[in-house]
């Protein structure tokens, strides 16, 4: 059989980038191998070190170029290729192109690769003798990472998943039948396109600064495993540190900014949800902050340098861990974002394995050198309680981890657990009190000193935070609508924490030291526990439905409300109307106004406008992405749950339109008022002027307009002018229509001498086409949530630049 | 015994405290028939929405209200009421997953799981999570 020669294909780009992937995995793979020998070099020579560094950046052009490629395809719609074809579309905006980019998961392993690069440039400068290791193992993970990108088949396995691979070669496509047509490509005009859910600047953002988060916990983990194989056990901590703080700052603000993701444009309700794929990320991040203290711990003290060791560690197993729950398709029930399954689950065991088995292997060889202190601490010293601490951050990370894991055990032991069902509550019941416990003690360790403190000065300045957060906590317990005492109890230890910790911020400041970064992370954390209390505990559902029919306490008749187009219901403080819709492409932008009486005149004041969005898309279904007002103290949320007019087997639009419920009849006086179901009618007073020649009759014939004001629900206002006729003595009636107010009115009859008007009106029927089921919802102090976030991230960073200052003048002396 | 001992024997606690609170919590996949020989406790159902039998949602009446007919994957079809507006996507799902209990013949859901077709592509299958009312503010 003749080869088909298919036309029209770019084939050198995918051959070069797959030749590109391959040199970029072997060059790791020499870099490692040649950065592991240069450790044991004598003194003087540097030749392993010179191929381990070439090699290295062999493999970061090698990079560079893949990532460039694939761009670059993506940029020239070549729907030849499978990945481009896959997850873009002519339609997409260049600056979704980077969010498709990173959309599958060969992008995304690609964009964590590319910051593992950007970091180790940092390495190579500052780390001087820690560069072979430290680099040789960065190497190792991105060997790992780097097979994932392969596509090479061993015999029966395939090794990783090309991005290069062409759609007529992908396994899905087999057997198709365009596959053998050698003109295929001129048939395939559009790709499938981005998930709309992602089109979304978000989807921009938040990929890039978690995965650099991700990315940068590599280097603690390589500085911990470096220290056991240089022999130097100790000394690892202080380069490591700032690190170590450096991957909190970044993976915190990638982990918020996908709350706010969640918040702003996913129809969650909120921006925590506790999904599996949320909590993999938290977890790290949990324990990595642990380890951070403990590294302090051991710097100070010289104590806890085995569960340093252990944590640190861990931190990095935990995000291979939460690598394979995401990517391995094992959350399929149980999540609403993870990756689709690629078929690498075994690749995934193995890298976590490998690194597992790795440093258990290095930490049980050097299990004499790294031991436990013998001593007892000072039960009254900073060290004590910051082992506390850290202690219960494991807690909390081991319960997140273990539920999280749900479907991982039931794989693991055949068990059959379904998560919880009140997933919330189950959370709550652990993370509430840890949180607690947690809060309090960021704000005593502040004021503790190593080793040991005078308790008056640790508790004296603690006086004046204590008896405000404790005011502010009765005013809370008074105010809030049901405030349990899990919530008011955690409100009084956030509060507290983040007052006592800015009062030790202020304190340094006033006596001339040098600024405390740490109590500024501590403020953050406190003010972020407390937002996000506050907001999650005090939400509530202004769009409650009062008109429905109570089905008992299973079926509370609340969260979604019918709003009519035209129509207006009172919501929370609010009178909210739906003004009418605007389709402008895929998306349609729904008008929702609310208003507040003034409260002076009883007039109603527009205060603001929602435009929540439905995108519709016939293949991947449509995406409600909610509108949010922000005020200082409050958000008001809202979001389309339903539409009828987008269903699948929706009443056609226009079939009803007319259809109008049988009329009835009223007799009015000028000035009278006829009450119909969503509208006042007003009869103004006759036009007698009315043009006979539109109408198309004579000049003897005799047409009477009635002058009508319709006033609708909404207030909005519009005349209309039914005529009488009588033409050749026989009476007609040219009808007018108030579309907004869904009337037609008749004019029927006219009797002169009561001075007497006969109407019949036509009401639309019910329901009325244009309406749609939304949901609002007002969120307290959310802001707290974020200012929170951004006093921990520049506390953070500004922790970095101190431990790098201080350094830099430990290396000059 | 040394503060060191203690410390370690409370985490223990905890930790243990942790497994059992998780299995305790933790709901159970199952078919309309356990849930109806165990009426009250919640549990996960898998299986299909009958789309012969008829969807009822009527916002002007109940816009929290949502009922349909599932056959779960032992064969039982049962009326389901699913508290909260009818999911975008309802009729393009194939597989549900429903939480919630069982009340004489009737299912009552809090929460539907959807997975629909042709998500992302043929074989893999997108998942979309509703949720109907909160108990938790």
């Amino acid at each position: 059989m003749q080869p088909t020669h298919y036309a029209g294909e770019h084939l050198w780009y995918g051959q070069a980038g797959h030749l590109l992937i391959i040199l970029s995995f072997a060059a790791a793979l020499l870099s490692c191998v040649a950065y592991f020998f240069s450790m044991r070099e004598e003194p003087g020579r540097t030749s392993w070190m010179a191929i381990a560094r070439t090699s290295f950046l062999v493999h970061v052009a090698a990079v560079y170029l893949v990532i460039a490629i694939l761009f670059y395809l993506i940029y020239n719609h070549f729907w030849e290729y499978y990945y481009v074809w896959h997850h873009s579309s002519m339609s997409l905006p260049v600056r979704y192109m980077l969010a498709c980019f990173w959309e599958g998961q060969e992008g995304s392993f690609l964009l964590w690769i590319f910051w593992h690069t950007i970091l180790s440039f940092f390495v190579i400068k500052r780390s001087g003798e820690w560069e072979a290791p430290v680099l040789g193992l960065v190497a190792l993970v991105q060997v790992f990472l780097t097979s994932m990108l392969l596509g090479v088949f061993l015999p029966g396995y395939r090794v990783g998943s090309d991005p290069f691979i062409l759609l007529r070669d992908h396994p899905e496509m087999a057997g198709l039948p365009f596959v053998s047509m050698g003109d295929y490509l001129s048939k395939i005009t559009d790709g499938r396109g981005l998930n709309p859910l992602l089109q979304n600047y978000w989807m921009v953002i938040h990929p890039p600064i978690l995965f650099l988060g991700f990315a940068a916990c590599v280097l603690p983990f390589a500085y911990a495993l470096a220290g056991m194989l240089r022999k130097q056990f100790t000394s690892w901590i202080t380069p490591a540190i700032p690190w170590t703080l450096f991957a909190i700052a970044v993976l915190g603000t990638g982990i918020l900014m996908g709350a706010a993701w969640a918040y702003e444009a996913l129809s969650f309700g909120g921006f925590w949800a506790w999904d599996p794929v949320e909590n993999a990320s938290l977890v790290p991040w949990i324990t990595l902050i642990a380890s951070v203290h403990l590294m302090l711990v051991y710097k100070h003290t010289g104590r806890a340098l085995l569960t340093t060791y252990l944590l640190t560690i861990t931190s990095f197993l935990l995000i291979l861990y939460s690598t394979f729950l995401t990517r391995s398709g094992i959350l399929g029930d149980s999540s609403v974002h993870a990756f689709t399954d690629l078929g690498m689950s075994g690749q995934l065991i193995f890298y976590m394995m490998f690194f597992v088995i790795l440093s258990a292997w290095l930490l049980f060889r050097n299990r004499k050198n790294i031991h436990a202190s013998r001593e007892e601490e000072n039960l009254f010293s900073r060290e004590f309680w910051m082992f506390i601490g850290s202690l219960v951050l494991v807690i909390s990370a081991f319960q997140i981890t273990l539920t999280t894991s749900l479907p991982v055990i039931n794989k693991v032991f055949g068990t059959n657990f379904a998560p919880p069902v009140d997933i919330k509550s189950h959370y709550n019941k652990w993370q509430l009190p840890i949180a607690a416990v947690v809060s309090v003690l960021l704000a005593i360790g502040l004021f503790l000193k190593w080793k040991k403190s005078g308790f008056r000065l640790v508790f004296q300045p603690l006086i004046i935070p204590l008896l405000a957060s404790v005011l502010l906590s009765v005013f809370f317990f008074m105010k809030a609508s049901a405030p349990t005492p899990h919530y008011t109890l955690l409100f009084f230890t956030s509060s507290f924490a983040a007052l006592a910790s800015l009062r030790y911020f202020f304190d340094r400041m006033r006596s001339k030291m040098k600024v405390s970064p740490a109590s500024l992370a501590h403020a953050g954390f406190g003010l972020l526990l407390l937002g996000a209390l506050v907001s999650a505990s005090q939400s509530h559902v202004i769009s409650s439905n009062t008109s429905g029919i109570d089905l008992g306490k299973d079926f509370p008749n609340n969260e979604n409300i019918m709003l009519v187009k035209g129509d207006t219901l009172r919501m929370g403080k609010y009178l909210v109307t739906y003004a009418g819709k605007e389709k402008k492409g895929v998306n349609i932008f729904y008008r929702v106004e609310y208003y507040q009486e003034d409260h002076a005149g009883g007039k109603l004041l527009k205060k603001f406008v929602l435009n929540p969005v439905v995108q519709t898309n016939p293949r991947m279904g449509n995406v409600s992405e909610p509108d949010t007002r922000h005020y200082l103290t409050e958000d008001i949320y809202t979001h389309i749950t339903f539409d009828n007019t987008l269903e699948e087997n929706a009443p056609e639009h226009e079939e009803d339109h007319d259809e109008y419920m049988a009329p009835y009849s009223r007799k009015l006086h000028p000035g009278d008022t006829i009450i119909a179901s969503r509208c006042f009618i007003i009869l103004l007073g006759l036009d007698r002027s009315v043009d006979k020649n539109t109408l198309g009759i004579s000049e003897s014939d005799l047409a009477v307009g009635a002058r009508l004001q319709v006033v609708g629900v909404n207030r909005k206002i519009c005349s209309i002018i039914p005529v009488f006729i009588i033409k050749d003595n026989r009476v007609y009636t040219k009808d007018a229509v108030a579309e907004d107010a869904g009337i037609k009115v008749s004019f029927t009859k006219i009797d002169p001498v009561k001075g007497e008007m006969e109407f019949e009106i036509y009401e639309k029927k019910s329901p009325p086409q244009d309406f749609i089921i939304m949901k609002a919802i007002v969120f307290p102090a959310i802001n707290l949530l974020w200012a929170g976030g951004i006093l921990f991230f520049t506390g953070t960073m500004l922790a970095v630049r101190k431990r790098l200052k201080q350094q830099k003048e430990k290396e000059k002396q | 015994m040394k503060r060191i001992h203690i410390i370690g024997i409370i985490i223990i606690a905890v930790a243990i405290g942790a497994i059992i609170g998780t299995v305790s919590d933790s709901s159970t996949y199952a078919g309309f028939a356990m849930a109806e020989s165990r009426e009250g406790k919640e549990f996960h159902v898998v299986g299909k929405a009958d789309k012969s039998k008829e969807m009822v949602y009527r916002p002007e009446e109940n816009a929290n209200l949502f009922t349909f007919y599932m056959t779960d994957n032992e064969g039982l079809e049962r009326k389901v009421l699913f508290n909260g507006s009818k999911p975008n996507d309802f009729d393009r799902s194939e597989q549900i997953v429903l939480v919630g209990k069982s009340a004489g013949q009737e299912f009552h859901a809090s929460s539907i799981l959807m997975k629909c077709p042709s998500k992302y592509t043929n074989t893999s299958e997108g998942i979309k999570e509703f949720k109907s009312a909160s108990t938790d503010h």
